[in-house]
């Protein structure tokens, strides 16, 4: 809408009072100025246009268009820096992730292998233990077995010169060593096959 | 006071045409009737001392500050001075560089210049310094003359140079680019002779006399239409109190004046629109003359945007 006026409405307009002004007599001011009206208007807006170009391509433009250089060119740099260090941060991601998964890995397997250890440990340990108890067994009934045979050959030998001083003195004689040591020999044989 | 109001009055009375108050108004003249001093050449003047001022005020806010200002350095801190800068990308980024590729640091101080140049001088055109000045002073009310004031961009000598200028940068610039017989030859389109000779000449005039009238034209009568049209609507409550009953002049008033409010605003738009339209047009006619195959596609798409805004 605002176009189609400028384009159409505004220019018809603007010739309607061109039109006016050209029919008023003497010096009227109009849409057209007369170069008497409009040469120095034209040579100013030369010299003013000049000047100006002159001072901001000098002094402004240049400063501007650098700033904008810089700043596009430093946003440029930090978004790749960006871009590196958020590559950078997501390779060390994945490293620390497969180190940590290895990690995990090594602490299972380790684990397993102590448990493995720990496990034959205490099946050795158990095994020794029941060996040398049964051992200690075995020594402990051989001792009791020495210990009983002691006994009883003492109460044997006992028993025998008992018997032979009573039998020497029924026998009314006396039995010397030997005979008694014989005598004592006998009556362990006796007494074993008895036992046996 | 009396005179105060006698101008006001005069501003809606329309005594000598509303226009009056839109054309350009003398301040000094010749004996023989040479102006040597206008509204328009002091605003023209006002305009240049903007530019100058305001262009180093701007470059040095926009410009990278020391290294001990840290992350802030690239930060442009005042808004208005923002606002320059966001322009002056968007021209540069998304208006001329998709046309003029390499040459586009080349010519943007030309072209911001144009438009910047051509921008203010629109706005200053809409503050009414002229009537500022008759309101002051009775004797230059009296006389007709004015300082400052009117619209430099609605004179015909001003658009016609500010053309002049655009012209000769665009045709420059093709032979820089192409070579005087590329220049010519460009302009045959590749036709077979006769042809080829019937666009040259075609294509000759619409380049060095055809393309700039158009600019000034286009310039000069879109601002003049649109300021003609406010003092218009003025002009009706002028009419509507003098000869018709008070019901009627009311309503006139009220709708006149709500009329000429809506087209301030439409005036404020096309200010910044025409600086535009003849800044891209100038870019547009730099980047017609170029070499085809280079940017074969680029090309077809700048002339139909040339096309479009031809009629804008």
């Amino acid at each position: 809408m605002s176009r189609r006026i400028s384009t159409f409405v505004l220019p018809t307009l603007a010739l309607a009072f061109l039109a006016q002004t050209a029919m008023a007599a003497g010096e009227e001011l109009g849409a057209l100025p007369s170069p008497k009206q409009g040469l120095i208007t034209g040579i100013t807006a030369l010299v003013v246009f000049a000047v100006v170009f002159a001072i901001l391509a000098v002094k402004v433009w240049p400063v501007i268009g650098k700033a904008l250089d810089e700043r596009a060119g430093k946003i440029r740099e930090e978004i790749a820096a960006a871009e590196a260090a958020r590559k950078q941060a997501k390779d060390a991601l994945e490293m620390y992730e497969k180190s940590l998964a290895e990690a995990r890995a090594e602490a299972q397997k380790m684990l397993e292998k102590t448990r493995a250890q720990q496990q034959a440990l205490a099946d050795e340990l158990r095994s020794k233990a029941d060996a040398e108890l049964a051992q200690m067994r075995e020594r402990a009934r051989r001792d009791i077995e020495a210990a009983k045979k002691a006994a009883l050959q003492e109460i044997y030998s006992q028993t025998a010169a008992a018997a032979t001083s009573i039998a020497g003195k029924i026998l009314r004689r006396e039995v010397n060593p030997a005979d008694q040591k014989r005598l004592v020999e006998e009556s362990m044989g006796e007494l074993m096959a008895m036992k046996n | 006071m009396n005179h105060l109001f006698a101008h006001l009055s005069s501003l809606v009375l329309a005594a000598g045409g509303p226009d009056q108050h839109v054309y350009n108004h003398p301040f000094a003249k010749t004996a023989d009737g040479l102006w040597i001093w206008s509204g328009n050449m002091g605003n023209l003047v006002l305009s240049g001392v903007i530019m100058v001022l305001g262009g180093l005020w701007v470059a040095s806010k926009v410009k990278t500050g020391p290294e001990s200002q840290g992350h802030d350095r690239w930060i442009t801190t005042n808004r208005f001075a923002h606002m320059i800068e966001v322009i002056a990308v968007y021209l540069r980024e998304e208006v001329v560089r998709p046309m003029l590729h390499d040459r586009t640091n080349k010519f943007m101080p030309f072209l911001w210049t144009i438009f910047f140049f051509i921008l203010v001088n629109n706005i200053l055109g809409l503050i009414p310094f002229l009537d500022l000045q008759h309101v002051v002073s009775e004797d230059m009310h009296h006389k007709g003359l004015a300082f400052l004031g009117g619209t430099a961009t609605q004179n015909i000598w001003v658009t016609g140079v500010l053309a002049l200028i655009a012209g000769l940068v665009f045709n420059l610039a093709a032979i820089a680019r192409l070579g005087i017989g590329g220049y010519f030859k460009h302009m045959t389109g590749g036709a077979v002779f006769p042809v080829s000779l019937l666009l040259l000449v075609i294509e000759f005039v619409g380049q060095v006399i055809i393309k700039p009238v158009a600019l000034a034209i286009r310039l000069f009568a879109n601002m003049t239409a649109g300021h003609i049209l406010l003092a218009v609507l003025m002009g009706f409550i002028g009419t509507a109190l003098t000869q018709l009953g008070p019901i009627l002049a009311g309503t006139v008033t009220v709708v006149s004046f709500a009329g000429a409010v809506a087209i301030m605003f439409l005036e404020l738009f096309v200010a910044v629109l025409q600086a535009f339209v003849f800044m891209f047009l100038t870019t547009v006619f730099i980047s017609l003359m170029d070499h085809h195959d280079e940017h074969g596609h680029e090309h077809g798409h700048d002339h139909a945007h040339g096309h479009e805004h031809a009629h804008a």
